[in-house]
C-alpha cells in the first residue's frame, strides 16, 4: 500500500516537472550550408522573446530552440526570423520532456 | 599626364581597386557573391592589398607598387537587399629610368567610397544547399584626392588616390552552395566618369569561384569552422582611356587572372588569402603589364 502510495507520488512530481520544464523546438532551415550563414540566423532566433539558448546542427539544418521557463514560440515567428535572415524554415516541431537526447 | 601614367591607371581600375565592387559575405574573395547579409546584420570585412607591375614592353624599367588597406562595410537592409560601402586606404609608389634618370614619385591616403546595393533576385532552398540570384548596381564617389603634387608636379592619375570621377557599376552574380563546395559566378559592367580631361575606358568583368571544403572531410555535429580550398578565374576587358577627347593606343586590353587561395570559415570570421596571378594579358601599345596582386584579411558579423 505505502508502495503504491510512493509510486503515485513520484509519478505525480514527474509529471509536474514536465509541466515546469521549459519548452524546447526543434527547427529545420533549408538553404544552409555554410557556417558564416548559421551566425545571422541564430542572432535573429536569439532575439525573439524568451529564448534562452540555440544550438546548431550545419549537417542537418537542424536548431534547437531552448526556452526560458514560461515562454513559448510559434511557427509563425520562427519562420519569420528565419526568413529574414535569408533562409527558410522547413518544418519546426516541440520536443516532449525525454525526446531530446 | 603622359601615356604611361594612363596605361597604370588602367591596371589598377582593371583590378577594381578603384571601386572595384567590394563583398561583405562569407564567398569569393575577388569579387561578389548572391549569400545574403541577415536583416539587422553588419559585415566588416577587412582587405589587405600588395600589388606588384613591373613588366615593362616600353624599355623605362617601370615598377608600379600599390599596398593598401580595404575596409568594406555591409549591412542587411531586408532579407533580400544588402547595402555595402567601400574605402580603402591606398600606397601608391612609381619608379621609372628615363633618360638615364631614376625617377621614384608616390601618395598614400583614403582613396575613393564605394557605395552599392546588392538584391537577391532569385532564390532556391533546399536541404544543405541553395542557388541563388542576385542583381547589384553601385556609384564610386570621388572622394579621393585627385589634384596631389609633388616636388616634380602633379601627380599623374595612377598616383592619385581618388580618380576625380563619377563611375558606376552593376551586374548579376549567382551562388550555388553546398555543405561540401561553393560555386560563384559574376558578369559586371563598370561606366567610368570624365574627371581632369581623362576618362578611364569602360570595363567589363567575368569572374568564377570555387571554394572547395578541404576540412573537415566529415561533417559532424554542430557548427565547425569549414577549411576551403578556394580557385578564382577573372576575366577583365577594359576600353581604351581617353585623354582630353583623345584615345590612348597605349591603354585598355585583356588581362585574365587565375587565382589559388584558401578560406577559413567558421560562424562568426572568415580569414582568407589569395594570389591573383595573370595567365593572359593582351594588352593595347606599351600597357604596364601586372605581376601579381595578393589579398589577405578578414570578415566579421555582427
Amino acid at each position: 500500500m505505502v508502495k503504491r502510495f510512493l509510486m503515485m507520488v513520484f509519478s505525480f512530481l514527474l509529471s509536474l516537472q514536465a509541466f515546469a520544464a521549459p519548452p524546447l523546438y526543434r527547427a529545420y532551415v533549408d538553404g544552409l550550408a555554410c557556417p558564416f550563414c548559421v551566425y545571422g540566423i541564430e542572432k535573429k532566433l536569439g532575439q525573439l522573446d524568451g529564448v534562452e539558448k540555440i544550438e546548431s546542427n550545419l549537417k542537418t539544418g537542424e536548431l534547437r530552440i531552448q526556452m526560458r521557463e514560461g515562454k513559448s514560440l510559434t511557427e509563425e515567428q520562427v519562420r519569420e526570423a528565419v526568413k529574414s535572415s535569408g533562409f527558410s524554415l522547413r518544418s519546426i516541431g516541440q520536443l516532449e520532456v525525454g525526446q531530446e537526447p | 599626364m603622359n601615356r604611361n601614367s594612363a596605361t597604370l591607371k588602367y591596371i589598377l581600375a582593371g583590378l577594381g581597386l578603384l571601386g572595384g565592387v567590394g563583398i561583405a559575405q562569407a564567398g569569393p574573395i575577388t569579387f561578389n557573391t548572391a549569400m545574403p547579409v541577415a536583416e539587422g546584420n553588419f559585415v566588416l570585412r577587412e582587405q589587405v592589398l600588395v600589388m606588384r607591375s613591373g613588366d615593362d614592353p616600353s624599355g623605362m624599367t617601370r615598377d608600379m607598387e600599390v599596398n593598401g588597406l580595404i575596409s568594406v562595410l555591409g549591412y542587411g537592409a531586408s532579407e533580400k537587399l544588402a547595402l555595402f560601402g567601400a574605402l580603402p586606404y591606398l600606397d601608391k609608389e612609381l619608379k621609372l629610368h628615363e633618360s638615364g634618370d631614376s625617377i621614384m614619385r608616390s601618395s598614400s591616403g583614403l582613396g575613393d567610397l564605394t557605395l552599392f546595393g546588392r538584391y537577391t533576385l532569385y532564390q532556391n532552398d533546399l536541404p544543405g544547399k541553395t542557388f541563388r540570384v542576385g542583381g547589384f548596381a553601385g556609384m564610386e564617389v570621388p572622394t579621393g584626392e585627385d589634384d596631389k603634387r609633388d616636388a616634380l608636379s602633379k601627380l599623374p592619375p595612377s598616383l592619385q588616390l581618388g580618380s576625380g570621377s563619377w563611375d558606376g557599376f552593376a551586374g548579376i552574380v549567382a551562388t550555388w552552395q553546398t555543405l561540401d563546395y561553393q560555386l560563384d559566378g559574376q558578369i559586371a559592367y563598370r561606366n567610368n566618369g570624365e574627371a581632369n580631361h581623362f576618362e578611364v575606358g569602360d570595363e567589363w568583368r567575368l569572374d568564377a569561384s570555387l571554394q572547395y571544403r578541404l576540412w573537415p572531410a566529415e561533417l559532424g555535429a554542430g557548427v565547425p569552422g569549414f577549411l576551403y580550398g578556394v580557385l578564382e578565374l577573372n576575366v577583365v576587358e577594359q576600353e581604351k582611356n581617353r585623354l582630353a577627347g583623345n584615345t590612348d593606343n597605349n591603354s585598355g586590353g585583356t588581362t585574365v587572372f587565375l587565382s589559388p587561395g584558401i578560406q577559413y570559415v567558421s560562424k562568426r570570421w572568415v580569414w582568407e588569402a589569395v594570389l591573383q596571378k595573370p595567365v593572359v594579358q593582351n594588352l593595347n601599345g606599351s600597357a604596364l603589364e601586372n605581376d601579381y596582386v595578393l589579398r589577405t584579411g578578414f570578415r566579421v558579423s555582427f
